[in-house]
C-alpha cells in the first residue's frame, strides 16, 4: 500500500478535466469527417486539435497515476498510454465512421485488462490504478488518431494504407507511400509519447501548480502538431496542409507565451539573462 | 527510485485470485483468435504469448539504477526500466526484422544477439564512465561477493549509499536480460508478419510485393507497442530499481510472466483481429 504524496491545492478537479478531454477530443476528430461529407481536406487540422485536448487530458491523469509513488517515473506512464494506444487505435480504424466512438470502447476494455493487471495480479495496489490505466489507454488512442488523421485527412483504415507516388508525372497509387506503409505512424506513436510524458515530468514538484502543468502540456501537444502538420505536405493539398501548420503555430506561440508568464508568476524570482556580450574597442 | 520520492509500492507474493483471473483472460483471447481466425491465427498468438512473457523474464535481468545511480548512489545503469527495456529491446527487434527474411531460427538469433549486444555495450560504456569519468569502483549493496568472480564489495561500497557502478554480475544480467528481450520483441513481429502476410493481400487483392510495406509496419509497430507494454508492466513489478538476477527483487519475477503473458495473449488478439475481422 502506497502513500499518497502530493496533489495540487486547487484546480480543476480531475473528472471535468476528463469530461473536457474526452468531449472536446472526440468531437475535434470527427470534425475531420468533414473532409468526406464536403470533398476537401481542408478540415484535417481538427484532427490535431482532439490530439492537443487529448494530451491535455492525460496530462492530468499521468498526474493523478503518478501521485502515487509508482516507483518507475513518470515517462513509464506515457510509454504504457502509447503502447496499448497503437494498438487499440489501428483496431478502431476498420470502424469506419464509427471509428473514435469504437476507439474509446476498445481502448476502455484494454486499458481495464492492463489495470487490473498491474494493481491485483502485479500487487502495485494503488486505488486509482485501474481507472487512470484505462484513461491512459484511451488518450494515447486518441492522439494517434488524431494525429493520424490530420496528416492523412481521414480516419478510416484504408486511407491510411494507400497514398499517392508521381511516377514520371503520373499520379499512381501505392501502397508504400501511406500513413502505415511508410512507417509515419511510428513519427507519430513518439511525437505523441513525448508530448504526453514530458509536461507533468517537468513541471513536478512542491510547487507544481495545474494550470502551469496543463499549459505545458497544450503547448507540448502544439509542438508535435507542428510536426505533424509538416508531414501532412506528404499526404494533402498544399492549402490544407498549410492551414493546418498555421493552426499549430498560432497554437504553440499563444501556448508557449502563456506557459512562459505562468512560470514567471510562479518563480520566486526571475532573471532575463542576456547573452555575454565583448566589451567595447577589444582587450 | 520513485519520481516524488513517495514510498514505492508493490508487496511480495503472487496474489491466486486476481493470476488465476488473469489466466482465465488469456484463455478467453486465445479461444475467441480461434474463433476469428482459425488454427493459424491461434498458433501465431501463443507465438506471441512466449514472446512477452520472454520480454517480462528478461527485463528482470537488466540491472536499472534510476535516478539514485545517476549520483553514483546505487548500482545499476542511470535510467529507467522502461526507457532500458525500450533500448535494447527494439535493438533487438530491429536487428530481427532485418533479418526475417532469412527464416525463422535466423531471425530469431538475429533478434536475441541485437538485444544483447545492444545490452553489452551499454554495460561496458556505462562502467567507463563510472569509473574513469567520475570515480567510483563497482560495488554490490545486495550481496557481499560477486556470485561469478567472487570479488568482495563490502569494503568498496561507499557509506550511507546502496552501493554503486556495475558489478560483473550486473553486466552479466544486463547481457542475459537484453538477448532474451530482443528474443520475445522478434518472436512477436515474426508471428505477425506472418499473419499480416497471409491475410493482407486477400483482404485487398493485392500482389504481396506491394503490400509488403503495409504488412512490415503493421508488425513493427504493433511489436513495438506490446514490448513497451509488457516493459512497463515489468517495471511496475520491480517497483523502479533492480541489480539483476542476485537482487533479491528478482524472486518477483513469476507474476511479471503471468501479467506479460496475458497482456500480450489481450493485446495479440487485437492485433490479430485488425486482419481477421
Amino acid at each position: 500500500m502506497s502513500v499518497k504524496v502530493e496533489v495540487s491545492e486547487g484546480g480543476v478537479p480531475h473528472d471535468r478535466i476528463m469530461a473536457i478531454g474526452i468531449v472536446g477530443s472526440l468531437v475535434a476528430i470527427y470534425l475531420t469527417y468533414l473532409n468526406v461529407l464536403t470533398g476537401t481536406q481542408i478540415f484535417s487540422f481538427f484532427g490535431g486539435i482532439g490530439a492537443v485536448f487529448a494530451i491535455w487530458w492525460g496530462t492530468d491523469s499521468i498526474k493523478t497515476l503518478c501521485s502515487y509513488g509508482i516507483g518507475t517515473g513518470v515517462p513509464s506512464a506515457g510509454m504504457i498510454s502509447l503502447g496499448s494506444g497503437v494498438i487499440a487505435m489501428l483496431l478502431a480504424t476498420k470502424l469506419g465512421v464509427a471509428a473514435p466512438i469504437g476507439l474509446v470502447i476498445i481502448a476502455a476494455v484494454l486499458g481495464v485488462i492492463l489495470g487490473f493487471l498491474s494493481d491485483k495480479v502485479l500487487n502495485m495496489n494503488i486505488p486509482v490504478m485501474i481507472r487512470q490505466l484505462t484513461e491512459l489507454t484511451i488518450v494515447g488512442a486518441l492522439i494517434l488518431l488524431g494525429f493520424a488523421s490530420m496528416a492523412t485527412g481521414s480516419f478510416a483504415f484504408i486511407d491510411m494504407i494507400t497514398g499517392t507516388t508521381t511516377f514520371f508525372g503520373i499520379e499512381v497509387a501505392t501502397y508504400s507511400a501511406s500513413l502505415i506503409g511508410g512507417s509515419i505512424i511510428a513519427v507519430i506513436f513518439m511525437l505523441g509519447g513525448i508530448a504526453i510524458q514530458h509536461p507533468f515530468n517537468a513541471c513536478l514538484g512542491p510547487n507544481e501548480s495545474q494550470d502551469r502543468t496543463q499549459m505545458c502540456a497544450a503547448e507540448c501537444g502544439f509542438l508535435s502538431m507542428i510536426a505533424v502538420a509538416v508531414m501532412s505536405f506528404a499526404f494533402l493539398s498544399v492549402s490544407a496542409a498549410m492551414l493546418g501548420l498555421l493552426v499549430a503555430f498560432i497554437g504553440w506561440i499563444y501556448t508557449y507565451n502563456e506557459y512562459i508568464k505562468l512560470s514567471k508568476r510562479d518563480a520566486y524570482d526571475w532573471l532575463d539573462a542576456k547573452p555575454i556580450r565583448e566589451p567595447k574597442g577589444g582587450a | 527510485m520513485s519520481a516524488l520520492g513517495g514510498a514505492a509500492a508493490g508487496g511480495e507474493g503472487i496474489n491466486p485470485t486476481a493470476s488465476v483471473i488473469g489466466i482465465v483472460i488469456l484463455l478467453v483471447a486465445l479461444g475467441i483468435t480461434f474463433f476469428i481466425a482459425s488454427t493459424g491465427g491461434a498458433i501465431a498468438l501463443i507465438g506471441i504469448i512466449i514472446g512477452g512473457a520472454l520480454i517480462g523474464f528478461g527485463v528482470h535481468f537488466v540491472p536499472v539504477g534510476g535516478a539514485p545511480a545517476a549520483m553514483g548512489q546505487a548500482p545499476g545503469i542511470a535510467t529507467g526500466v522502461a526507457m532500458l527495456a525500450a533500448g535494447a529491446g527494439l535493438a533487438g527487434l530491429f536487428g530481427g526484422a532485418w533479418a526475417a527474411e532469412l527464416g525463422f531460427a535466423v531471425a530469431l538469433g538475429a533478434g536475441a544477439v541485437g538485444g544483447g549486444l545492444m545490452m553489452a555495450i551499454t554495460c561496458m560504456m556505462v562502467n567507463v564512465i563510472y569509473v574513469f569519468g567520475m570515480g567510483i569502483p563497482s560495488a554490490s549493496g545486495k550481496v557481499d561477493k560477486d556470485p561469478i568472480t567472487g570479488d568482495t564489495f563490502p569494503e568498496y561500497k561507499s557509506q550511507g549509499t546502496e552501493g554503486h557502478g556495475l558489478p560483473f554480475i550486473s553486466y552479466v544480467g544486463g547481457v542475459i536480460g537484453g538477448t532474451l528481450g530482443g528474443l520475445g520483441g522478434t518472436l512477436i513481429y515474426v508471428e505477425l508478419l506472418a499473419v499480416y502476410e497471409a491475410a493482407l493481400p486477400v483482404i485487398y487483392n493485392a500482389p504481396l510485393e506491394e503490400i509488403l510495406p503495409v504488412a512490415v509496419s503493421l508488425a513493427g509497430i504493433f511489436a513495438v507497442g506490446m514490448f513497451l507494454v509488457n516493459a512497463v508492466l515489468t517495471a511496475y513489478n520491480i517497483t523502479g530499481t533492480i541489480e539483476g538476477p542476485h537482487d533479491p527483487k528478482f524472486k518477483r519475477f513469476p507474476r511479471a510472466i503471468i501479467a506479460s503473458a496475458v497482456a500480450s495473449a489481450v493485446c495479440g488478439m487485437v492485433a490479430i483481429m485488425v486482419v481477421a475481422l
